[in-house]
């Protein structure tokens, strides 16, 4: 038997014009007249900005020096904000003691490191009452006065690190508080449902700067006479409430997702209100709520630099000193700006990512 | 067994559940009274240690403070309730400004997402990414003090046309000023757009009774740019532009922005459209594929897919999302304190409360202006959703 052997010839590519770059390029770019001026204006405009925002950016900028007397050329001055770089992300926290900041700043991460990593039997146990001490930690290690450090008046604590400690310690109380409102909404009970949505829509509808502004000119008023309530404790009680309004909102969204029937799962099998609402109704509603908490997060994270306008060393407030510092009038305001931007930015865009990702993985949904 | 074990006990006092509504509601109130008590007692003995008036009189009395920018007639001789006036209409102009433009911007960058242009696609992307992520504080004062700071002086303003300038103390644009019988162009603009609406009314019900269609749009255009035009040319058009002009080191004459006001409307047009482009694209993409498949298989042109079937069904989801995005562009207005815009906030909470000290009186008097004006924006949100909210069976 002389059979041929059948050898399959390799299969021709695609023509160039189905795909490759070219094909690529027809189909995304010049598919159509229209779409050919676009692309050919969107090119003209990015090739006459891009390079000319690298050359401002680095080729003509400056990084070597120490004063404003090293910002020669036409580029971004990059001494500006390294002169600057502590006071930006410190404030002006006592040189030595820069150390106790890294530590506060270093356990939030720690904290939520361990909350999404330890074994699912501790996690809770551990986490959640870790989570609760963290801000008075922070205000103990901060201060200092009781662990026999140097005592560091909350007129200096500021920077960067201000916004990312302050947003956290709010965000912090406001979740049980929040979880609070959002089960008195539910509540079957009429003056406790009313007091609920009316401090929810209170402080949902107001603008935040008023709030701010109730907090530094009419709280003192509501303390007695003589007690002297620290400027940061009252902006931090103005920003627990402020999002525990945006928070019960969200926890109300969990809520109505979760089905009716965990609800009656949890009383058939007797579990008092307390138990159904924290055991099985709070885990899964923090499951479904997570990205929309990160979202009210990455708000209330932009918002701390409202504390600019009462007058708290924040980030910006910082910028808007070290500009208008005699040593450093060169106009260096663009710099300042985009290093602070920069900074959100990478916090924001990376919290926003996380939260994208969480809701991939939730989406469980049979669409598409 | 016998019977009486099996009666159901009522239970006990405290376990039934009414009672146990009734004892909690009780200690609530118990307790908001006894804070509110606190608060109340306690202000009124700061308020007399500290020599605070209180009550509304103040409202009478003269201000005695300039304010930078005033749509009403306003000076140092006005009172302080004037001042709440000028205040609110600022409030009111850069809200109107900021929603028009957002609005305007975040269309344009939501359905760029959308554009079979890859480029386009990327840069809406860009956009949304860069500008919701950056702190709006930081996005006034970056339009503030680095790009209009840096703009040329009177001498050398930027000029478009010898009308437009642009110099770092504003923009100026030429005002029209009406002279005698400008009133008829505007009665015959009014005459014109009420009876686009009745044409409008009349064309859907035509079309619902005999399926004829009537060219509404086109209609509408000629009679809304027409009649105007019509009237004006008969009357010898009796407008007449007040050009700015550069007199000694400033401009005279014509309609002047003020360098706060065009920082606060960029900012709050560039954040708000980041936000709005993402509630367009959300709503574009909650409308199943299916139904631009089943318009097509009907035969509607493409066209008319997008405007009778996608778009109101994008706007069920857009509509109420864009009612939020307002709200909190014009709470969001406030920051107009940071540079100077005499809003509600700078004018009535800053100046006004640091003179007369007024704390309780006139924070609660802004925060009822917010919120009157924040109800009112979504009264009309409601109103537009209700004409395209889904009307199911009752």
């Amino acid at each position: 038997m002389n059979m041929k052997e059948f050898i399959a010839k390799p299969a021709k590519p695609a023509p160039s014009s189905a795909v490759g770059p070219v094909a690529w390029m027809r189909e995304n770019l010049f598919s159509s007249i229209l779409n050919t001026a676009c692309t050919v204006v969107f090119v003209a405009f990015l090739v006459s900005i891009i390079p000319a925002l690298f050359d401002w950016f680095f080729w003509s900028a400056n990084f070597a020096g120490a004063t404003q007397a090293a910002c020669v050329g036409d580029g971004a001055c990059w001494v500006f904000t390294k002169a600057w770089f502590q006071q930006l992300m410190y404030g002006s926290y006592t040189d030595g003691e820069l150390w106790r900041v890294n530590i506060c700043v270093i356990s939030l991460f720690a904290v939520i490191y361990a909350a999404t990593k330890l074994p699912k039997d501790y996690r809770n146990k551990i986490a959640i009452p870790l989570f609760l001490v963290l801000p008075f930690i922070w205000i103990i290690i901060l201060n200092g006065k009781l662990l026999g450090l140097e005592h560091v008046s909350t007129d200096y604590w500021g920077g960067f690190a201000l916004n990312v400690l302050m947003a956290a310690a709010s965000i912090i109380v406001a979740f049980p508080l929040s979880f609070l409102w959002a089960l008195g909404r539910r509540s079957e009970m009429p003056f406790a449902r009313t007091v609920c949505v009316i401090l929810i829509e209170f402080f949902r509808g107001v603008p935040v700067l008023a709030l701010f502004f109730m907090g530094s000119v009419m709280l003192p008023l509501f303390f007695p006479e003589g007690t002297n309530v620290d400027k940061l404790i009252r902006v931090w009680i103005v920003l627990i409430l402020f999002m525990s309004g945006y928070m019960a909102e969200v926890f109300r969204g969990g809520f109505q997702a979760i089905p009716q029937g965990q609800y009656e799962a949890a009383d058939s099998i007797g579990l008092s209100y307390w138990q159904k609402n924290l055991l099985i109704i709070l885990p899964q509603n923090i499951k479904i709520s997570m990205p929309n908490i990160l979202a009210t997060f990455i708000m209330l994270f932009k918002n701390t630099t409202f504390l600019l306008i009462i007058g708290i060393f924040e980030i910006l407030s910082t910028t808007q000193a070290a500009l208008t510092n005699s040593n450093w009038l060169g106009g260096h305001s663009t710099e300042g700006y985009v290093f602070v931007a920069l900074l959100f930015w990478i916090c924001c865009f990376s919290m926003s990512m996380i939260s994208n990702s969480i809701e991939r993985k939730l989406e469980t949904s049979h669409r598409n | 067994m016998s019977n009486e074990q099996l009666v159901k006990k009522s239970p006990s006092f405290f376990n039934n559940p009414k009672n146990r509504s009734l004892v909690y509601q009780f200690l609530l109130l118990a307790g908001l009274s006894y804070f509110f008590y606190g608060i109340v007692s306690n202000t009124i003995a700061n308020m007399e240690a500290l020599g605070i008036k209180s009550g509304y009189g103040f409202l009478t009395e003269t201000a005695g403070f300039d304010i930078l920018m005033s749509l009403v007639p306003y000076d140092a001789t006005y009172t302080y309730g004037r001042t709440f006036v000028v205040g609110l209409l600022n409030t009111i102009l850069v809200s109107i400004v900021g929603i028009f433009f957002s609005t305007i911007l975040g269309f344009i960058i939501g359905i760029a997402y959308f554009s079979k242009n890859w480029l386009l696609h990327k840069m809406s992307i860009v956009y949304v990414q860069t500008f919701r992520n950056i702190p709006l504080l930081l996005q006034v004062f970056f339009w503030y003090f680095a790009v209009l700071a840096a703009l040329p002086g009177a001498r050398d303003s930027i000029n478009i046309g010898e009308a437009f300038f642009l110099n770092v103390r504003g923009l100026y644009f030429p005002a029209i000023v009406g002279e005698s019988g400008s009133g008829f162009v505007h009665a015959a603009l009014a005459i014109a757009v009420i009876a686009a609406i009745i044409i409008k009314k009349w064309a859907k019900k035509r079309q619902d009774e005999t399926g004829q269609q009537f060219p509404v749009f086109i209609t509408a255009i000629g009679l809304i740019v027409g009649l105007p035009l019509i009237t004006n040319l008969i009357l010898g058009t009796p407008f007449i532009l007040d050009y700015p002009s550069l007199q000694g080191f400033n401009f005279a004459g014509g309609v002047t922005v003020i360098p706060e006001l065009m920082a606060l409307t960029l900012a709050l047009s560039v954040y708000g459209a980041a936000f709005i482009a993402e509630a367009v694209r959300a709503g574009i993409q909650s409308v199943p594929h299916g139904q631009t498949e089943a318009a097509r298989s009907i035969a509607l042109p493409e066209k008319r897919i997008m405007s009778l079937i996608i778009v109101p069904q994008a706007m069920r989801v857009i509509i109420p999302l864009l009612n939020s995005e307002y709200q909190s562009l014009i709470k969001n207005s406030t920051l107009a304190t940071a540079i100077g815009y005499p809003d509600l906030f700078t004018v009535f909470v800053g100046t006004t409360l640091n003179q007369t000290g007024q704390a309780i009186e006139i924070v609660f008097m802004t925060m009822a202006a917010y919120f009157a004006i924040n109800m009112l924006v979504s009264v009309i949100m409601n109103f537009m959703n209700g004409g395209v909210a889904l009307t199911e069976r009752k």
